[in-house]
């Protein structure tokens, strides 16, 4: 009966669906770690982690534009890090119309964050910058 | 642990991503910045825990009144398995919002006899002890926390086996299930809010564009190929505006079409 359940759990993980898998570099695991530190914050405020991310790697000056489906009356964070300590990263939120929305800010040397509760169900915008050096990032998101 | 799951998964590749030059803080995306956004599934799809999480700020659904009969579970085609595969997912996921200890154990053992024709090995499947105790404990909140964190696991031992594209089929029997349960709620106990919360059309594009993109014997099943037009059905339904309120006839009706849909799927051909 035990293993029953096991089974089913484990199936049930089946449920997202295939994504291109592949090795992650160093420099992602250095940034999925160091911006799993900064959701740590939000988990302790009640917001579950989505155990997915977005990784890569920005050119000096490049964005990458990523989209995402919210509900409405969730609450979310978007954290982004990169894998060096010193380069800098920024996030921005966009509607389905492109707008850029008001969100609750956190920056520091080489991670940001960007609350925000939507009052519309439906496809949003994240967008990353790399105003500085080359940077690998990893981007993750937190709800409740 | 987290690290060591990390490097297990993967990421996401984003080879092919279209990065664009940074010019500061841009008050307006365009739209061919926007057309050509990352997607991916395991990011861009949600998860089932977030819908149930704002609908759980409407009150506190009664999910066991969604439950449905049990299905067959003597397919012997692939991708009907992988679609029914992902139809008995959403029905875990509802029974362990519902509590039901002993659903999950009725939903586990069909899901376990289908999963095990698809090939999943014992390996795999051996991996969720935790997640087995924390059942058994009816420690709910923590195993909704384990579900998703394993889920990443189990999609690379389908991607190992060079099933890509059942699991795709198994997201979309998940996702058809689910439609057809949470618009079956709402339109019994009819709120404005939560009929807002259907509008979702962006993961319908997704799914259809994942749908079109299978390999061509999959794309040619019979049951694959019938599910588009009732897909592009259900993409219309769910693409309301932002500002508009689905009336609780037309949440009835998307709940018609996500059923026929699983009538379909369900049917042993």
């Amino acid at each position: 009966m035990k293993s029953l359940f096991l089974r089913a759990i484990l199936i049930g993980a089946i449920a997202l669906g295939p994504a291109p898998l592949r090795a992650a570099t160093d420099g992602e695991v250095a940034a999925h770690e160091a911006v799993l530190d900064l959701a740590g914050a939000f988990t302790n405020d009640g917001f579950k982690l989505r155990d997915g991310d977005v990784a890569g790697t920005l050119k000096s000056g490049e964005a990458v534009v990523v989209q995402v489906d919210l509900y409405a009356g969730n609450q979310y964070w978007f954290s982004v890090a990169t894998a060096d300590p010193k380069t800098a990263v920024s996030i921005s939120l966009y509607d389905e119309s492109g707008k850029l929305l008001d969100t609750s800010p956190y920056i520091d040397p080489h991670r940001a964050a960007a609350g925000y509760s939507p009052d519309v169900s439906g496809p949003y915008y994240v967008r990353l910058t790399n105003p500085g050096a080359p940077a690998t990032y990893c981007l993750i998101y937190s709800y409740k | 642990m987290i690290v060591s799951r990390l490097i297990l998964v993967g990421m996401l590749a984003l080879a092919g991503t279209r990065a664009w030059a940074a010019t500061g803080p841009m008050p307006q995306l365009s739209a061919d910045m926007m057309a050509q956004a990352v997607e991916d599934d395991t990011f861009s799809i949600p998860t089932p825990g977030e819908l149930l999480a704002a609908l759980n700020k409407e009150g506190k659904p009664n999910w066991q009144a969604q439950y449905r009969p049990p299905i067959p579970t003597t397919y012997t085609s692939r991708p009907q398995i992988a679609l029914n595969l992902g139809g008995l997912i959403a029905d875990g996921y509802l029974a362990v919002e519902a509590e039901d200890s002993q659903q999950v154990k009725n939903i586990g053992k069909d899901i376990m006899t289908l999963a095990k024709t698809l090939g999943i090995s014992e390996d795999v499947l051996r991996r969720g002890k935790s997640i087995e105790d924390f059942a058994e404990n009816n420690e709910w909140s923590t195993l909704k926390e384990e579900l998703e964190a394993t889920q990443n696991e189990v999609k690379l031992a389908m991607d190992d086996q060079h099933d890509e594209e059942l699991t795709t089929l198994v997201t979309m029997g998940g996702w058809i299930r689910g439609t057809e349960a949470v618009s079956g709620w709402i339109a019994n106990n009819y709120t404005a809010p939560e009929a807002k919360l259907l509008r979702q059309p962006a993961i319908v594009a997704l799914l259809r564009k994942k749908l079109e993109a299978l390999p061509a014997k999959t794309r040619n099943d019979e049951l694959v190929k019938s599910l588009d037009g009732p897909l592009r059905t259900i993409q219309t339904m769910v693409s309301f505006p932002p500002g508009q309120t689905p009336t609780q006839a037309d949440v009835k009706s998307l709940h018609d079409t996500a059923a026929d849909l699983i009538s379909a799927i369900t049917t042993n051909k």
